[in-house]
């Protein structure tokens, strides 16, 4: 019994000495050879899980291709990528808590956000709409007073339907595939996502054709990448990546292949966002 | 450890709303769930015990499908599987009454029932058997015998299982925030997700549950000393 | 309306990434419910006896563990130890590391109970005759009273077994592919929960129905 106890002493002691050596998230990536990444499963085309049960998506080949040799240039040695399943309520504290080193998926950058996390810089643009049955009466933002709306927790939209039309019902999911079966389903008349996520949706679901994406834009959503507050190295050498990619082409070559007209969800690459994109990087 | 604590984010706002709706919620829900758990535990506990084979089996199917499957896996068999099979009017008329709230109550009550089922029976078999021969020889229906003599003792028999299969059932709602059920776990995750402050809304949420527990296992300890039948059971401790 | 060619074309990944854990993702029922059964009986063994001892600095810290662990959902601890562990070690910990601390943590408080009342069933006279054959304490615990008492608690023990087995499904929570997992991803693409949590839930009373039948005849030995 003492022996016992004289374990579990020694082993609080090494979990409060622990965190006395206190490293970058660079020197940490560095020492594991492991870049951890957190990303979705259910959010097509950035990152789900396909038919044939891989986990794939825009984002993480951009993590993949763009990120991770960024990363292995700056440190000269090879790195893994491992990926992890984050959701809007889980990610912030993902990363705070060091379970990954850096959000990939469709996390909007905003300002009330910055103060908790870092974000690279913008890598897709798009807004907030509606996916409802066809034939539905809601057309817009304007029509869900008083509706059934689903949302994802911890989404930007869900605050944003919150404030603008508290009189709604919303219903908050931890994850878009349950928001997305509870519409399938008739529980909720509207789900309301960014766009690109709803389209995503819709091109994945059994039959594409039931469901309407309905609604301007009600909402500006920035996708960054996110990352632990003051680390200005390691976000210097993501951006870095982010650049290098999109100035190579190797950006739109991705985009292509997943938004492209023959890609997992068309979605043609409006002309001024292209430019965005092309402005955000800076000179060499 | 490199962590600054910001304990007003649990005040300002709307922490403190949506932890005060939490709360209510989780009162709510385990409330009406465990008044579904009492009743179904209670027959099906008596059902398993009587002498008429149909009965038995018809419990005993009931209890054990229902208690060795998963909570969650039932979470999402009443709110996802089922709606679609109901007729259309009844699946409106739930959608539109907080659909998500009389599933995870259903899932709740159905589940637990099962295993509320096992404690009644515990308790009836605890009784000797010949309080039920008596109670028949005295011209009793086994109906009556159930109602008026097995069952009473039974009840005053299980409360301090009873106690902790209620707990558990309080704690276990916690699992219908997966089908969005705004309750106290769902609350919590919310402030994580609007303040990123993790540790104090899981310490907020951690406490709350602690106090409900440990105060209904205060009161019930009270409740089983009155309700103890002196003499028929030694009990230790 | 019934449509089973979604359980069939995907009886694989379901049963073995869902229930075996094996296949590309970190998952699998049985990969972390068995050493989450027998690491939290043996640690709920320790807390047990902890419980029971003389002096109060052993028995204190065990009975607050206990009353904790009883007093929080097992959803709450999955959330600690997910964002708390990594915060402390400065590294990532995966899926399955914690699922399997928190399954660990949460039922030894629960086996503790059960070692603890197993122990108490003993007769007082057992210890006593022990101790006047000349052995001592930890080996009249040992050599007496434990193997006595493990007999005592098999029911209850298979039962919080049985818990912790259907328990696991909560690790889908934070992204470990169980069973309940792998329907959910499954399902997301196909759209039949009907079929799909129907054909779990049947897994799973297979699995903890078997479980009870081999506990039942065991229990039926040793009587």
């Amino acid at each position: 019994m003492r022996r016992l106890l004289a374990a579990l002493f020694a082993l609080g002691f090494v979990a409060v000495a622990a965190p006395a050596l206190a490293e970058t998230t660079l020197e940490k990536i560095s020492g594991t050879g492991v870049l951890t990444v957190g990303t979705r499963r259910g959010s097509p085309p950035f990152g789900f899980v396909s038919k044939t049960n891989e986990w794939v998506g825009f984002s993480i080949d951009l993590v993949e291709q763009a990120i991770k040799p960024a990363i292995e240039k700056k440190l000269g040695k090879v790195i893994k990528v491992e990926l992890k399943e984050s959701t809007p309520a889980t990610r912030i504290p993902l990363l705070t808590s060091n379970q990954v080193d850096l959000i990939a998926e469709t996390m909007t950058d905003t300002r009330a956000r910055r103060d908790s996390v870092d974000f690279s810089l913008t890598y897709f643009v798009t807004g907030a709409q509606f996916l409802v049955k066809k034939g539905s009466a809601i057309h817009g933002i304007q029509d869900i007073v008083g509706r059934r709306v689903a949302a994802q927790q911890g989404s930007t939209n869900a605050k944003i339907i919150r404030e603008r039309v508290p009189t709604a019902e919303l219903r908050e999911f931890p994850d878009q595939p349950a928001a997305f079966q509870a519409l399938a389903q008739g529980q909720v008349q509207a789900y309301t996502n960014d766009g690109i996520q709803l389209a995503g949706l819709k091109a994945k679901a059994p039959r594409p054709a039931e469901w309407e994406i309905v609604g301007d834009f009600y909402s500006y959503e920035p996708f960054g990448m996110a990352m632990r507050k003051n680390e200005s190295d390691f976000r210097a050498v993501v951006n870095n990546g982010l650049m290098e990619a999109i100035e190579s082409g190797q950006y739109f070559e991705l985009y292509e292949k997943w938004f492209g007209p023959k890609g997992e969800v068309p979605y043609p690459l409006a002309p001024e966002n292209k430019r965005f994109l092309l402005m955000q990087v800076v000179p060499k | 450890m490199r962590y600054a604590f910001h304990w007003e984010v649990l005040w300002s706002g709307q922490s403190g709303r949506w932890l005060l709706q939490g709360l209510a919620t989780t009162v709510e829900l385990s409330a009406l769930g465990w008044v579904l758990a009492a009743a179904l535990g209670i027959v099906s506990g008596a059902m398993r015990t009587v002498p008429w084979r149909p009965l038995r089996a018809l419990a005993t199917v009931y209890v054990e499908f229902f208690r060795n499957v998963p909570l969650l896996v039932w979470m999402f068999f009443w709110y996802f599987g089922v709606p679609p099979l109901l007729p259309e009017a009844i699946r409106e008329w739930l959608f539109r009454h907080g659909a998500e709230f009389w599933a995870g109550t259903f899932a709740l009550g159905v589940y637990h029932g099962a295993r509320m089922s096992e404690v009644i029976r515990g308790g009836i078999q605890a009784i000797p058997r010949t309080q039920f021969e008596a109670a028949v020889a005295m011209g009793l229906t086994t109906f009556q015998a159930y109602r008026l003599v097995i069952v009473p003792i039974a009840l005053r028999l299980s409360i301090p299982p009873a106690t902790n299969e209620s707990l558990n059932l309080l704690k276990n709602s916690s699992v219908a925030l997966t089908i969005s059920v705004a309750e106290l776990t769902f609350q919590t995750r919310q402030i994580e997700a609007y303040t990123a402050r993790a540790l104090e809304a899981l310490t907020a949420g951690t406490v709350i549950y602690l106090v409900l527990c440990v105060g209904i296992a205060a009161i019930m300890a009270r409740v089983e000393h009155r309700f103890a039948i002196p003499g028929l059971i030694a009990r230790g401790g | 309306m019934f449509d089973l060619s979604v359980i069939v074309n995907n009886f694989a990944f379901l049963v073995v990434q869902g229930l075996l854990g094996f296949g590309g993702f970190s998952g699998g029922t049985l990969r972390l419910a068995i050493p989450a059964i027998v690491l939290g009986f043996f640690l709920g063994i320790f807390i047990g006896i902890a419980r029971l001892a003389r002096s109060w600095w052993i028995s204190l810290p065990a009975t607050l563990y206990v009353e904790f662990f009883r007093g929080v959902p097992l959803v709450m601890v999955i959330f600690w130890i997910w964002f708390i562990i990594p915060q402390l070690l400065r590294f990532p910990i995966p899926e399955y590391g914690v699922a399997l601390t928190a399954f660990v943590i949460f039922e030894a408080a629960y086996f503790g109970e059960i070692v603890r009342a197993g122990i108490q069933s003993v007769p007082r006279g057992q210890v006593e005759a022990a101790t006047a054959l000349g052995l001592t304490r930890p080996q009249s615990m040992r050599f007496v009273v434990l193997p006595q008492a493990i007999r005592n608690m098999v029911p209850s023990l298979v039962t919080q077994m049985i818990v912790l087995f259907k328990d696991t499904s909560l690790a889908s929570i934070i992204g470990y592919v169980d069973l309940t997992k792998a329907a959910q991803i499954v399902n997301n693409r196909e759209i039949r929960p009907f079929e799909l949590y129907l054909f779990i839930a049947v897994v799973y009373f297979v699995c903890t129905y078997s479980m009870s039948r081999i506990a039942a005849r065991f229990e039926h030995r040793l009587a």
